[in-house]
């Protein structure tokens, strides 16, 4: 009966709808249960003092983390200023000249791969590339650093913003190229002048999220640079970071450190959110100035 | 001009066919000729020089003694363009007037556009591209060992189907060429702006906005700004890639008017697939038909006393 297979699929459908909106209800809850969870628990030991005080040692009154979102912020920056030159350039190779020399797919599925390495494992080439290298060469003990740390997070950069800068540079279309060419602008002139201004909104988002990635990243600085309960702003040093100090009290017997904790946990979520929004205003920015075109 | 005449190739772009309704009076000089009482079609053997070149010959092209009489700007001499294994250019020798407009016309896919895009190796960025013979731009070898393209292409100015003006201002789009030549003083680079964009009839209307985007700015505008970007060097000749075919009538009507003025000072070399348009804007017609030259000569005697049959069928639309 026509009816009868109406009714079925009426069935069907409603049955499905109700599936797809329960997992997605369940996923909201989650999250939304996480996020407070961590307002509840950290809002609590968020004060003046934890933005101003460095750790005092005393397990009591344990200070604050100063330190750590400082040395957050900086080995972010310098992990932006190793990984985002090499990320574009290498991006820009792929996109524009692989196609007259070598390499080029062997360094994208090359590329591809490091972008899925556990950071675990970057962590530990930190360590072997250039933690232990540079303590051989000033012949201290160990050189744990914030360089170190820093080039553990641009190695995660690294792959990511050559593969995204490769692909919004695909996306210019191939008549900007002929048209800067054929008034007798040189390859290069042509890649720095027009294409890679005309894909700058895309590129910067990509970069972005690229820094997003990493701010959240523990296990690479495990091994290179190490933590520290001083504020210091000399990346040579052992480097303090949210992560790290978020792990070290975490994991450690004191209440008062484990709030602290709570905290920074809160603090970093809060960066990540803010540099997501960042990259959401770029984007549509970016996609206003795109509309403009047709 | 008959309203209701139309070219054989219906192309959708709103540039193309619309035209003759849009602007029943025609300029004057040159009229396209309306079908005459000859029987529409014919039989095939009605076209020996089409039959020899679909049999993969090249005939010998009918170039009028009007266009060996022009002083010569640009030598094309015995051209060959093979795309990897296909061949689209078979022996193109033809001289291009200094000073006049000369238009090339052919249905698609007769190597108009490979033609123009070969003047200032724009082919040599596609992969597989091989030549042989030569073009010599005011004597100098375009294809010889040791040429440098930058060069080359600097003295050449080239507008495209599509506009293409860059995301960036409609001032650094008209002085891009200058910018990349290392011209830095802002004196020189403002006069050079306004009077590219004077020449390209877009001063008045932009004159209040040069920082703005290109990308503001109305399809024809942009298409204007780009020849304003083409010229702005002073090139020796410039090409015209189908500079119509992606705008409406209007904008048409309007690029081919400063065509006009320019050709008063710059050489034209335009493809067209729109035969009025290459009737109304040019000195010089030459037909082609899959990567041959066919006949070549003042536009007026090929539009209206052409010296081929297959010629007069295809100006005329009845062939092609």
């Amino acid at each position: 009966m026509a009816s009868a297979r109406f009714e079925t699929r009426r069935l069907t459908s409603d049955a499905m709808f109700g599936v797809c909106a329960a997992c997605a209800a369940v996923i909201v809850t989650l999250l939304l249960l996480v996020s407070g969870y961590l307002v509840f628990i950290g809002a609590g030991a968020i004060n003046l003092s934890f933005f101003t005080d460095v750790p005092t040692g005393d397990v009591a009154q344990p200070g604050g983390m100063r330190h750590a979102i400082e040395g957050t912020l900086i080995l972010l920056a310098l992990a932006a200023a190793i990984g985002v030159p090499l990320g574009v350039a290498s991006g820009v190779y792929l996109s524009e000249y692989s196609h007259e020399w070598l390499f080029a797919s062997p360094m994208r599925f090359i590329a591809d791969v490091l972008t899925g390495v556990p950071s675990i494992v970057v962590g530990i080439l930190g360590y072997e590339l250039v933690v232990v290298p540079v303590s051989r060469w000033t012949s201290n003990s160990v050189s744990f650093s914030g360089y170190a740390g820093a080039a553990a997070l641009a190695f995660i950069m690294i792959p990511i913003v050559a593969r995204t800068t490769e692909e919004m540079l695909r996306l210019v279309p191939k008549t900007y190229r002929e048209g800067s060419l054929a008034l007798g602008a040189s390859k290069a002139q042509t890649v720095l002048r027009v294409v890679l201004p005309s894909a700058f909104g895309s590129i910067s988002t990509g970069i972005m999220l690229a820094i997003a990635r990493v701010a959240g990243e523990t296990a690479p600085l495990l091994f290179t640079a190490l933590g520290s309960r001083l504020l210091t702003r000399d990346p040579s040093e052992p480097f303090p970071s949210l992560t790290l100090q978020i792990y070290t009290y975490a994991t450690g017997p004191y209440p008062e450190q484990k709030n602290l904790a709570w905290a920074g946990i809160l603090v970093l979520l809060a960066i990540l959110f803010v540099v997501n929004l960042l990259i959401r205003v770029v984007a549509s920015r970016h996609a206003a100035t795109r509309m403009g075109k047709s | 001009m008959p309203a209701s005449m139309t070219h054989p190739h219906s192309h959708p772009q709103p540039g193309s066919d619309s035209r003759s309704d849009a602007r029943p009076e025609a300029r004057p000089e040159v009229a396209v000729r309306a079908p005459s009482a000859l029987p529409r079609g014919g039989p095939a053997s009605a076209y020996p020089i089409i039959d020899a070149i679909k049999r993969g010959e090249t005939p010998t092209p009918r170039i009028h003694d009007s266009v060996r009489a022009e002083p010569v700007i640009l030598a094309v001499n015995n051209f060959q363009l093979w795309y990897g294994q296909s061949k689209a250019l078979h022996g193109i020798t033809m001289p291009v007037a200094k000073g006049k407009v000369t238009a090339l016309i052919g249905p698609s896919g007769c190597g108009k556009s490979t033609l123009l895009r070969s003047v200032n190796r724009l082919n040599d960025l596609i992969e597989g591209v091989r030549v042989e013979g030569s073009i010599d731009l005011n004597g100098n070898s375009v294809y010889a060992r040791g040429v440098d393209v930058i060069d080359l292409r600097k003295r050449l100015g080239m507008v495209f189907q599509k506009p293409n003006p860059f995301p960036m201002s409609i001032f650094e789009n008209v002085v891009y060429a200058l910018r990349i030549s290392g011209e830095r003083n802002k004196k020189a680079l403002a006069d050079a702006c306004e009077k590219a964009l004077r020449q390209a009839a877009l001063w008045d209307e932009v004159k209040d906005r040069l920082k703005a985007s290109a990308m503001g700015l109305s399809g024809g505008q942009q298409q204007r700004l780009c020849i304003a970007r083409a010229i702005v060097s002073e090139p020796e000749v410039l090409l015209l890639d189908e500079p119509c075919s992606a705008l409406d009538p209007i904008a048409t009507l309007r690029i081919e008017e400063l065509i006009h003025e320019i050709s008063s000072r710059y050489t034209v070399l335009i493809v067209t697939h729109n035969m009025q348009q290459a009737a109304r804007v040019s000195d010089y017609t030459a037909f082609m038909y899959l990567g041959r030259l066919v006949e070549y000569g003042r536009t007026a005697d090929l539009f209206q006393v052409p010296q081929l049959r297959e010629t007069e069928d295809y100006v005329t639309g009845r062939f092609g």
